[in-house]
């Protein structure tokens, strides 16, 4: 866990969120620091993955407020290509680009965004590549990969903007299981880096292993926010004791 | 010992040269050297087509050019309206439904003749010569085919994708750009080949406000000679050469498009 004197990088503070008249999130508030991983569990449905979409705008909270690293996130477009800037994100269903090479994929946003050269968003790509383990790949479009290599490309486009914080909304969940590890291995040196990761996830072991704290969602509230030590052993709140014991088989 | 150093070469700016490419070239070079030689061609075609192949060639041009301009400013008109329909803005996707409701369910010949006799007189500043007006009404006609066309496309690309865009910081005109458009662009490219094809036969009912394109061309001919099968089947035959071109050229385009890039 960050110690005291870590900045707070992410403010949450009475957020709302409703789709008509279903209110997915009721006034959650949290502070993240820089450099915190975070494990997001909860049954689906709890608001976990729309909690994350409000922290890049991909949704819009009704009430409340987000600040993250002093800029307030809003539809304002200045503020909106900052948060854009430094908050990447990992999808469920990897969404690269189908029409462009993996290589492709990772220099769009550089060139784009960043204004880096070809050139410089190629060594860029490259070396993003070499590190999840996918350079030999670099030329094939994605529907030559597997669902794991996809991923790992996905991971690596989106680091490929040199964020501060990086989104993870299941990123194993629609994956083969003998593909799980491989990005788990990813996601977890990525994790030793110091970058602030925020991860949605049903994977109990990874989350205990790598996060520094679990935020528990249910009924669209934070129903816990514990170390995972403490998480998975001594939290006494029923809520969590009725979400581990639907999601962990007995004996684990 | 060798260490395998990966040399990556930059993402291709421009067309890779491929089989399909190529013949999509080909069929485009063969379309035009026809064209041009079109009327030494119909000189070795038996009476009445050999003293009038000047007359047939010069009319084939304007079917040509009626195509092509009115092709081009349906897909302008066809995007546009896609766009308004995808609109957020109530008004601009009532008017995109007005005018493909109007533009799809009149007949087009009755849409020609407007544009050349009605629009005049109720717009004076809207008075075009045949040419233009043939030009026009195509053109509003096949932009409401055109447009359903490319809604269809616009609306195959995954929401994930753009949202991932966004995630990435990209602005909309990117996102349009390099992310939304080649999707789609696979998607409505054989409707839109389709609509071009129909707006080459289609050109032929300017005939009705004097345009001397092939139809017209032929029909004088044969009305002149008093021979009409060798003049009409002469402009079928110069009809199918032209959209077969067209049919090739968009399915060269359409493999080169779907080649390992799905």
């Amino acid at each position: 866990m960050g110690n005291n004197t870590t900045p707070t990088l992410i403010n949450v503070a009475g957020v709302k969120k409703s789709y008509g008249s279903t209110c997915v999130l009721k006034r959650v508030s949290v502070e993240i620091k820089a450099g915190e991983v975070i494990a997001i569990l909860g049954a689906s449905g709890s608001g976990k993955s729309t909690f994350l979409r409000l922290l890049n705008r991909l949704e819009k909270h009704e009430e409340g407020s987000i600040i993250i690293d002093g800029v307030e996130v809003s539809d304002k477009a200045s503020n909106l290509a900052a948060l854009r800037r430094e908050v990447g994100m990992v999808f469920q269903s990897f969404n690269l680009f189908p029409h462009l090479s993996v290589l492709e994929n990772l220099c769009l946003a550089p060139m784009k965004v960043r204004g880096l050269s070809r050139t410089k968003a190629v060594a860029l790509a490259t070396d993003l590549l070499l590190k999840v383990g996918m350079s030999e790949h670099s030329h094939k479009y994605p529907h030559a990969l597997s669902g794991g290599q996809q991923q790992r490309v996905a991971i690596a486009r989106a680091l490929a903007m040199e964020p501060r914080i990086l989104l993870f909304d299941e990123p194993t969940s629609a994956l083969d299981p003998e593909m799980v590890n491989e990005v788990l291995d990813v996601m977890k040196r990525l994790a030793a880096t110091g970058i602030t990761m925020l991860i949605v996830t049903h994977e109990m072991g990874f989350a205990s292993q790598v996060a520094d704290r679990v935020i528990f969602f249910d009924q669209g509230e934070i129903a816990e926010d514990l170390p995972p030590l403490q998480f998975f052993g001594e939290s006494n709140n029923p809520r969590v004791k009725s979400f581990l014991g639907r999601v962990l088989q007995p004996g684990v | 010992m060798s260490t395998s150093a990966k040399v990556c070469a930059p993402p291709s700016k421009g067309f890779k040269l491929n089989k399909s490419l190529l013949k999509g070239l080909t069929a485009i070079f063969i379309t035009i050297v026809v064209l041009f030689a079109m009327e030494a061609i119909l000189k070795f075609f038996p009476n009445p087509i050999s003293p009038n192949a000047k007359e047939l060639a010069e009319a084939v041009w304007v079917t040509v050019k009626l195509t092509l301009a009115a092709g081009a400013v349906g897909v302008v008109v066809g995007t546009v309206i896609a766009l308004g329909n995808a609109s957020n803005f109530a008004p601009f996707r009532w008017f995109c439904s007005f005018y493909v409701w109007v533009a799809r369910g009149t007949p087009l010949l009755l849409q020609i003749l407007f544009v050349f006799f009605a629009l005049p007189v109720l717009l004076p500043f809207l008075e075009f010569n045949d040419f233009t007006s043939a030009v026009v009404a195509l053109a509003f006609n096949i932009g409401a085919y055109n447009a359903e066309a490319i809604r269809s496309g616009l609306l195959s690309v995954p929401k994930g994708q753009i949202e991932a865009a966004h995630a990435l910081g990209l602005s909309r005109f990117t996102i349009f750009t390099n992310v939304v458009m080649p999707q789609a662009l696979r998607i409505c490219l054989p409707p839109l080949v389709n609509n071009g094809v129909s707006l080459l036969k289609d050109s032929s009912l300017a005939y009705a406000i004097g345009v001397v394109e092939l139809s017209n061309a032929a029909s004088r001919i044969q009305s002149a000679t008093f021979e009409p099968v060798p003049v009409l089947i002469t402009s079928a035959i110069i009809y199918l050469t032209l959209t077969t071109g067209l049919t090739q050229v968009t399915n060269a385009l359409e493999r080169y498009l779907s080649v390992e890039r799905r």
